[in-house]
């Protein structure tokens, strides 16, 4: 039981994990075609996987219907919601436009779909600006910094910012649109560059650590 | 007592904040203003000029890979780098390795093809969506038609006359990359400079600053941002379109989030020091 | 005039019979006497090879620079799969570009000589993939110089796959160093901790586990929406399991909302495997894990609705992070939660440090696993970053230096040497 259990899905992760990083050293086709094979199987998993998902999904709503839980009101539009989609999806062939104009897919998909998902995304700006207004507070040195890239950066994309801009420290031959390039290209890089190290570091290590089998909490330990 | 008040003030209930943002963003819809767009960024005129000076006929292969959620922002860039390359008589190519998109390609090619008389599967074609993006990218890179040998209409795309001359990257002008998620890096990483093609990448404009390194290095030839940039490319290939209409709002919409850090750091400079 | 008419004749025989009879000096592969309307030209030092490291399918044409050629001269390179004819033009340039230096490789792995042409040609391009990798090609190469073409002499390889891509030999001595550390470091794990700077972010997890159960309110642990392939992700899974070990010691409760399939099922049993650890397999429960829905902001929605519902009283956003950070960071901030996020994704790492009270960053999110556990074997790999780290510093350091000191007193090659060891090929 051990060895199904802990060696063989360690052996497994080994092997294809070290086959996996020799593949970037072997330009042969044969690495080529296992890196594909690999990733034709990573697909099919995931399909697997999703079946496995909405069946999950399925039976926890159910599950609060039948015992009207909490805002198991909200489990009903999970259902309505799934089939306002797949049946249209059933009674199109998948088509969003035929001959005749836009197919019941598609009208569910432009403006339903569509508007929601847009919706979701436009809240964020609303939460942006009250976070805005909540953060850019100087309380710090640090916090002085932030806000002075913030308003730089927001007051040269306003053209009245740009106006500003050239009326107060015109003088000085430098456009807002030059410092803000600048501090985009320089200070704002640099530190990204230097996250980006740190964490492709971390990767590295944290691969390493699943590979040689040092960090196997995905597994459950016996 | 002045205090007090700017100490309510400062704690405002953000339902407020939003009210005001609704205001500032309805308003311009309904009565645009006509803010001028004053300058057109660096990165957003490399990109232009990119695919300006490509010769007629060339092949342009773009990946359309963003959902109905960032379509306010991606979807005027994609318009108005297709019109571009309609307008410069080059072949098109779209693939797309998001679901959600296959809709909004079909809208962005009801209406532009036929401004310019462009037909499909002559002057451009639209292949099915794949998954497993990076599997199809190393791909396409020795044979296109190993992957998409239909079109998404089921006919056999080596025989279009699109694609005469296409075999892989080598014989491809451009790619460009309009996205919301991480498929730019994608295209940078295993096409790009892998295999030494020219990349033009579209994004929303959370993201644009974290392609810097790239368009430093040179691996990407441009990169259009959010909605600015899109009504930048607009204004730049002479035909406004929804990038330009919602350049007004966002204008606003910067003014009042300016207005508001420098009320809350006055407030807090008040409260603190007076 | 008549009696120069033999002579005449002979000598005209004598230059018809030298064309006719002039052998073709060899190249590297097999050669052919070309014959045809255009005057032969041989080039210097013509060869055909197989491009190294590849996977087959590219030849690469060498053959020495000649001087006399004018700028305007251009060769034109023509291969061919079948014994005689079926020239397909595959390349044209100019006589002065294409030189060995323009070749993307480094020092150990290619010879840069200026004075060499180097022509790759991908027979992908024109042939089969099969058929480019298992047929002999020839090659021919037409210098075209004042309207006039010359052809040289024809040589031929056979492609192949090659073992070891040497170009990347840096950057395989640089994984063989890291593991070797990466070994001796977890060898000589000690019994008592390494030292770890404190990350706050880590330190308030106790505290919101407390605060979660005084409240009798549940924790809601969000993985974000990567795959299991994603790093942070799988350091997020690392970290569910010592929080869930602790609220199964409080006796408190968690969700855990999930946006992948196969996340879900690896979080069931690290949650699992928790509650066991902490002896409290009873309160397990299996809805403790929730699939929600594989769409980016279906997931934020509903992520939000349950955390504007239940109000929770400690959140943690722990994984891949994009455009829905903000929106689930919101929601907490407003119900009154306390959140501590970790995420890779640097755009939005500025967003959870304005919702959040305690925030991860980068590779914290990695040395999460060993600051909370504490097993030796696992900090002693956080050193192995510390390494790596320390490795890039003072490479930069002294690159900089180098090369800025190369570039002055124009060391071109000493330059290129430390360009090249730095370059990922």
């Amino acid at each position: 039981m051990k060895l199904i259990k802990k060696q063989i899905p360690l052996a497994i992760v080994f092997i294809f994990g070290v086959l996996t990083l020799g593949s970037y050293y072997v330009p042969h086709k044969l690495s080529v075609d296992y890196i594909e094979m690999m990733n034709k199987w990573e697909n099919i998993v995931s399909a697997f996987a999703f079946l496995l998902g909405l069946v999950s999904l399925f039976y926890s709503h159910c599950n609060k219907i039948s015992r009207k839980t909490d805002g198991w009101g909200y489990s009903i539009f999970v259902f309505a919601g799934f089939l306002a989609m797949v049946i249209p999806a059933f009674l199109n062939n998948g088509k969003q436009s035929s001959a005749a104009g836009v197919t019941m897919l598609g009208w569910a998909f432009r403006y339903v779909y569509n508007a929601l998902s847009s919706t979701m995304f436009a809240v964020l700006a609303f939460y942006i600006v009250s976070t805005a207004y909540r953060s850019f507070r100087i309380k710090s040195a640090q916090a002085f910094v932030l806000f002075a890239a913030a308003f730089l950066l927001i007051l040269g994309k306003v053209p009245l910012g740009q106006i500003i801009w050239d009326a107060a420290l015109g003088w000085t031959g430098a456009g807002v649109d030059q410092v803000i390039e600048w501090v985009m290209s320089v200070p704002a890089v640099a530190g990204k560059r230097g996250i980006m190290i740190g964490i492709s570091i971390g990767a590295i290590v944290t691969s390493f650590k699943i590979i040689f089998g040092i960090e196997r909490q995905y597994m459950g330990k016996d | 007592m002045l205090k007090e008040t700017l100490g309510k003030f400062f704690k405002i209930d953000r339902r407020w904040i939003f009210l005001l943002l609704a205001v500032v963003l309805f308003v311009p819809i309904i009565k645009p203003i006509g803010l001028p767009n004053k300058t057109i960024s660096r990165d957003t005129r490399h990109a232009f000029d990119y695919m300006d000076k490509l010769p007629a006929g060339s092949f342009v292969l773009f990946s359309l890979d963003y959902d109905p959620a960032t379509r306010p922002e991606l979807h005027p860039q994609a318009v108005a780098m297709v019109r571009h390359a309609f307008q410069k008589n080059l072949r098109v190519g779209v693939v797309t390795y998001i679901a959600g998109s296959t809709g909004l390609i079909q809208q962005v090619f009801e209406k532009v093809p036929a401004q310019y008389n462009k037909v499909n599967g002559t002057d451009y074609v639209i292949f099915p969506y794949m998954a497993n993006a990076v599997a199809v990218m190393t791909q396409m890179a020795s044979d296109f038609y190993g992957i998409y040998d239909k079109d998404q209409d089921g006919r056999d795309a080596r025989t279009l006359p699109v694609m005469r001359g296409i075999r892989n990257y080598k014989n491809m002008g451009l790619i460009v990359c309009i996205t919301g998620t991480s498929m730019l890096d994608y295209w940078v990483a295993y096409v790009g400079d892998k295999f030494k093609v020219p990349v033009l990448g579209g994004v929303v404009a959370i993201s644009q600053p974290g392609y810097g390194p790239y368009l430093q290095t040179g691996q990407l030839k441009g990169l259009v941002g959010g909605m600015k940039g899109a009504a930048e490319y607009e204004s730049l290939i002479g035909q406004p379109g929804k990038g330009a209409s919602g350049i007004d709002s966002l204008n606003l919409a910067h003014l009042l989030v300016l207005a508001l850090i420098l009320t809350s750091n006055l407030i807090l400079l008040i409260i603190k020091y007076l | 005039m008549t009696k120069n008419k033999p002579g005449l004749a002979f000598i005209f025989l004598l230059f018809a019979a030298a064309n006719a009879f002039s052998a073709q000096p060899g190249g590297a592969g097999k050669e052919r006497t070309q014959t045809g309307p255009m005057a032969p030209l041989r080039l210097a030092g013509l060869t055909a090879m197989d491009m190294p490291y590849d996977a087959g399918g590219t030849a690469l044409l060498k053959w020495d620079v000649r001087p006399e050629d004018t700028p305007d001269t251009s060769y034109q390179v023509y291969v061919s799969s079948m014994e005689t004819g079926g020239w397909i033009k595959a390349d044209e340039f100019p006589a002065a570009s294409r030189t060995s230096s323009e070749i993307d490789l480094p020092f150990w792995a290619w010879n840069a000589a200026p004075k060499e042409h180097a022509v790759k040609l991908e027979l992908n391009n024109f042939y089969g993939e099969e058929q480019a990798a298992a047929s002999v090609f020839r090659f021919k190469v037409t210098t075209v110089r004042d309207k006039k073409a010359f052809d040289s002499q024809v040589v031929s390889v056979k492609t192949a796959g090659n073992w070891f891509r040497l170009d990347r030999l840096n950057n395989l001595v640089l994984l063989l160093v890291i593991i070797i550390v990466f070994f001796l470091a977890v060898s000589h794990a000690k019994r008592k901790g390494l030292f770890i700077r404190r990350i706050a972010g880590l330190d308030a997890i106790d505290e919101a586990i407390g605060r979660a159960t005084e409240m009798g309110k549940p924790i809601y642990y969000v993985p974000g929406i990567g795959n299991m392939s994603s790093i942070s992700t799988i350091a997020s899974a690392f970290i569910l399991g010592e929080v869930s070990k602790k609220v199964a010691q409080y006796d408190s409760q968690i969700k855990v909302p999930h946006y992948d399939p196969i996340v879900m099922t690896v979080c069931k049993e690290v949650v699992k495997q928790a509650f066991l650890e902490a002896g409290r397999p009873d309160s397990y429960r299996e809805d403790i894990n929730q699939f929600i829905s594989q769409d980016q902001f279906s997931y934020a929605a509903s992520v939000d609705g349950l955390i504007s519902r239940e109000k929770p009283a400690a959140v943690f956003f722990m994984g891949y992070f994009m455009a829905e950070s903000l929106l689930l960071a919101e929601v907490g901030a407003t119900s009154g939660a306390i959140q501590i996020a970790g995420t890779d994704v640097e755009t939005q790492l500025p967003f959870f440090f304005t919702a959040c009270d305690y925030t991860l960053i980068g590779e914290e999110l990695y040395a999460a696993g060993a600051y909370l556990s504490k097993e030796p074997m696992l900090l002693s790999a956080l050193k192995v970053q510390d390494f790596g780290k320390l490795v890039v510093m003072v490479s930069v350091f002294f690159g900089i230096i180098l090369v800025a000191a190369g570039a002055k007193f124009h060391w071109d090659p000493f330059v290129r040497v430390i360009l090249n060891l730095f370059k990922a090929y």
